[in-house]
């Protein structure tokens, strides 16, 4: 909202410096959130809060200044004109959409410019002159607030004002020249024959004033806000009606804004006043009365505030009250629909005193009442400490994504959310997994020069059912035991036990693929990015690893559940082995025939490398791992030992085929 | 085959293990990797080996190789170290090890808030970034219609609310809703905190973004007063931005709180010139609508609330001048914090 100063001080001299002024009204909650110097005025851009619409014009402004700087207002003077009532002018099908409509009738208008000041005036806030007459309703509207119109009563078939809901297939072309489709949810101005303005929000060409207007039907109305910000909304059109009218002007500015326009329209045009006629609906007044208990105010603000005070504070704001039994009844000014509940009459006390002069004090936070499980957040924590360990750089990418990005990364299979209203096609879907978000960050980094890339994210992935905790993890320039060595350092920080399976995934190479199960359940998966999915991306690199986990299992599982076995005071015995066996047997599998034959006294079994190469049996892997030997009760025999390794040597080579080396 | 591999190998170790000074050293390499040394011996040995062990003859030759390099390379850092127990370290030169990876700046500005209410006695709870309009909206006050809810355009989705015919889901607007939701499940006394992300359809420039993240607070009890949120949040800043920091509440309007309050800080404890004050959060006194929505007993209880967006926190505090630079993820940006 724009206030010119000059305007103001029509009404009121607030004897303040324009900062002393922009301070005053600041920390009465009208931030200034802009000042302009244009031509000898000064104009300050308010931020005007929606329980506030009474501050949306100059005299409320000005009263609202009256009561900060206790500087008295003067009301401009309105001529009363007495006149006919016309009566079948005015039809109003729903008094629920409007109740209250006035219609003056001038005749002999004769329509040119409005006086200069009233066009500076205008042109101070940024509305553009069109005639005296026009000027006129754009004036008042912004001295009073009232929504205005004014008809070229000539142009209305059969003279008669209809307010009613637009009939499907109905259009209107408006003030601006554009042509509206109208439906039955939007509320119009129609004549005889077609809508002529849409009520609220914008008057239609055909009905505008022009040079030869004679005679004038002016609106002065009150509508449903509801209603009028549904139709604004709809047909993405807003005015500085609209703007007030779905804010909720005050009902009684009907009249007050009928009567200053008739005043300024009767001086300006040189017209006769030929009539009125008035429809009101019978709304039954709620009571706009609000009690509150005295102390009511020291238990919500933390401060004593005098009675003689309260009252004055609130007498400035136009409040009336009466004080009993320490409860105050307090009457706003119809212009404060706002004033509902007691927290309201108190927090203009509050304004009133201040908000800088309530004292300061800190809060006494009683041991809260409600048991949280803190350990979710921890695992988190422990996961993202783990991973900043690890050299690997968190990432924070959007929820959102386009259906390209997952046809791109070879999962255009995987349902998604749709949001039903995105900006752009960037924002079309919640994604249902990180692996999109992530390789847009390749691209933008590797496009700018990076070469290894080590990422993480600890965010959402979403689905019909809710959303899920996940993890992403996107390593460039690495192996995949790189990446499944960060897996096992969060699964062994954390105390789960993770298997990983050999897993066909649509984004992943498939020779270099694995879920990842906990308690048989696929919680992720991992793998080396598909060359297509990379070519899709325009990643040149082949070399890109991403895992992808869903945590929600993880962060609820109890902790580890460890018990403490003694340790040993006898020597260890570690036997290494060295052989060759078929590539397509899992090393997983030698481990478990170790175990099986290895007895009480094989500890553990540690692999120490892969070889792959010519100087092995084509088709087979070279495998070098330990064995650790040790008993918690003597100290082992190198004869028992080489028994029970030679057992397990002797069984890798029957159940496997494996070559020793 | 006449090498035994381990035992050469361990041989090797036990010398490495007991030079002492350079001419040892020397002695080592020389006795191993020298012409005549016992790796040369072992290939030369390939020739007339049984066609059966050549492969692992000269397998087992590239290794002691490798090793006895390795073992020697630790062992002349071991013997220069030594000898610089007489001359001075240069404890300029850099540590070795891996380079750490870093957390996002927001992660850390988020952490860095939730430490700070932490220590003040607030508890933390995160609550879902997909909600009803009941927990967005109308249980705060914000009625269907109404020009309140035009600081909070909202994304819905294609899915249908189950606990509300006929209502799409959204995307919450705010982190507001998790006082809702809270409050519908708890009794007070409560201190809560909710971070998290939240979503707005707005255009992307340099100052916003269609997804931010925000940490909501709210404190309800018997008896709460607004003079103690003036006093909480005072507390926060300084613990926050320092000392030093200035603050002013301003009167603002939010539905779900009344009195409501924004706070904001000189910035000049920032180094910023071209403001005399920043706007930093919202806050308020809870408004009894809100409480009337979750069930609580009328007139009972009383609650402050504040929200702050975590992204225009860590823009003060660090001087980054452009949004969009969260979310890109230049590693050049995210290895700065």
């Amino acid at each position: 909202m724009k206030l010119s100063l000059n305007w103001l001080k029509d009404y009121i001299d607030p004897k303040l410096s324009t900062d002393a002024l922009i301070e005053r009204l600041t920390m009465a909650g009208l931030e200034v959130e802009a000042v302009e110097s244009i031509s000898g005025d000064t104009v300050l851009e308010l931020e005007i809060t929606p329980n506030r619409p009474d501050c949306l014009s100059v005299l409320g402004l000005a009263r609202e200044i009256g009561a900060i700087t206790g500087k008295p207002v003067k009301y401009p003077k309105v001529k009363k004109h007495q006149t006919a009532t016309l009566k079948n002018l005015i039809r109003i099908e729903n008094k629920k959409d409007c109740s209250r409509y006035i219609g003056t009738l001038i005749e002999d208008a004769r329509i040119n410019d409005a006086p200069r000041e009233m066009r500076a005036r205008l042109a101070s806030l940024g509305i553009n002159a069109i005639n005296n007459a026009v000027d006129i309703t754009n004036y008042v509207l912004k001295e009073t607030g009232q929504p205005l119109h004014t008809f070229d009563y000539d142009k209305l078939a059969g003279g008669k004002i209809i307010v009613r809901r637009a009939r499907a297939g109905e259009s209107i072309v408006t003030l601006d020249g554009v042509e509206r489709k109208l439906d039955a949810s939007i509320l119009v101005i129609a004549d005889e024959q077609k809508p002529v303005a849409i009520a609220g929000i914008m008057g239609g060409r055909d009905t505008q004033i022009t040079a030869g207007t004679k005679r004038i039907l002016l609106e002065s109305a009150h509508f449903d806000m509801g209603l009028i910000r549904r139709a604004s909304r709809s047909l993405g059109l807003r005015s500085d009606s609209s703007y007030r009218f779905e804010r909720n002007v005050n009902i009684d500015g009907v009249l007050t804004g009928a009567n200053r326009s008739t005043d300024l329209l009767l001086q300006l045009t040189g017209g006769k006043l030929a009539g009125r006629a008035q429809v009101w609906a019978k709304t039954a007044k709620a009571s706009s009365r609000v009690k509150v208990k005295i102390a009511e105010i020291e238990s919500l603000l933390g401060t004593k505030a005098a009675p003689i005070k309260i009252k004055t504070y609130l007498a400035k704001l136009g409040f009336k009250l009466t004080a009993k039994a320490g409860i105050l009844t307090v009457t706003p000014p119809e212009n404060r629909a706002d004033i509902a509940q007691d927290v309201d009459v108190i927090e203009e006390i509050a304004r009133m005193i201040g908000f800088d002069r309530l004292p300061s004090k800190l809060p006494v936070i009683k041991t809260v009442n409600l048991s949280v499980d803190k350990r979710p957040r921890e695992v988190k924590s422990q996961i993202r400490k783990v991973l900043i360990a690890g050299g690997i750089d968190e990432i924070i990418t959007h929820s959102m994504i386009n259906t390209k990005a997952l046809v791109k990364s070879n999962l255009s299979d995987m349902p998604a959310v749709r949001i039903f209203n995105p900006l752009n096609q960037d924002q079309e879907l919640m994604r249902p997994v990180m692996l999109p978000s992530f390789l847009q960050v390749a691209v933008t980094n590797i496009n700018r020069g990076q070469k290894d890339l080590r990422l993480f994210e600890l965010g959402k992935t979403y689905f019909k059912d809710g959303e899920k905790e996940t993890l992403g993890i996107l390593l460039k320039g690495v192996h995949f035991f790189d990446l499944k060595g960060i897996l096992d350092r969060i699964f062994q920080i954390i105390g789960i036990n993770a298997v990983y399976k050999p897993a066909q995934i649509s984004a992943f190479v498939p020779s270099c693929a694995a879920a990842i199960f906990i308690d048989a359940k696929q919680i992720g998966v991992l793998g080396l990015i598909d060359r297509k999915v990379l070519k899709n991306w325009d990643i040149k690199s082949q070399d890109i690893y991403f895992a992808g986990l869903h945590l929600d299992e993880i962060l609820t599982k109890p902790g580890k559940s460890i018990k403490y076995q003694p340790i040993s005071e006898f020597p260890a015995i570690v036997r290494d082995v060295s052989l060759s066996v078929k590539k397509e047997i899992p090393y997983k599998k030698i481990e478990e025939i170790c175990r099986q034959k290895g007895g009480d006294i094989l500890r553990s079994v540690h692999f120490i490398e892969q070889y792959l190469g010519d100087k092995i049996q084509p088709g087979n892997k070279g495998l070098v791992f330990s064995c650790h030997y040790q008993s918690n009760a003597r100290t082992l025999r190198e004869d028992e030992v080489s028994a029970v390794h030679e057992g397990i040597l002797q069984a890798l080579t029957h159940d496997l085929g494996a070559i020793r080396r | 085959m006449k090498w035994n591999f381990q035992d050469i190998q361990k041989q090797a170790q036990d010398d490495a293990q007991a030079i002492g000074n350079p001419q040892e050293l020397e002695a080592f390499r020389l006795k191993y990797l020298g012409k005549k040394g016992i790796v040369a011996e072992i290939f030369a040995s390939l020739g007339p080996a049984d066609p059966a062990d050549k492969a692992a003859i000269g397998k087992g030759a590239n290794e002691l190789r490798g090793l006895v390099e390795k073992l020697h390379a630790e062992k002349s850092g071991w013997v220069n170290a030594a000898k610089s127990l007489e001359e001075q370290v240069d404890i300029s030169l850099p540590g070795t090890g891996e380079d750490l990876g870093h957390t996002h700046i927001l992660t850390q500005t988020m952490q860095e808030i939730i430490a700070v209410l932490e220590g003040m006695g607030f508890v933390t709870i995160e609550t879902p970034e997909i909600e009803t309009e009941f927990h967005n909206f109308t249980g705060l006050n914000i009625p269907i219609d109404h020009p309140s809810r035009d600081a909070f355009d909202t994304f819905y989705l294609d899915a249908e609310d189950p606990s509300s015919k006929g209502r799409r889901l959204l995307l919450r607007s705010h982190t507001s809703p998790g006082q809702v939701r809270i409050m519908k499940k708890h009794k007070p006394p409560m201190a809560v905190i909710v971070p998290g992300r939240v979503y707005r359809p707005d255009a992307v420039d340099a100052s916003h973004s269609f997804m931010f993240h925000q940490i909501e607070g709210l404190l309800v009890d018997e008896k709460v007063q607004f003079s103690e949120l003036k006093g909480l949040l005072t507390e926060f800043c300084k613990r926050f931005f320092g000392p030093k920091v200035s603050m002013r509440f301003r009167p603002h309007f939010f539905p779900f709180t009344e009195p409501s309050a924004e706070v904001d800080i000189n910035a000049e404890i920032l180094g910023i010139q071209r403001k005399k004050w920043l706007e930093i959060l919202g806050c308020g006194m809870v408004n009894p609508k809100v409480f009337e929505a979750v069930g609580y007993p009328k007139g009972k209880y009383k609650g402050l609330a504040f929200g702050m967006g975590v992204e225009r926190m860590a823009m003060l505090k660090y001087g980054i001048n452009d949004i969009r630079l969260f979310y890109e993820n230049d590693v050049r940006f995210l290895k700065q914090f």
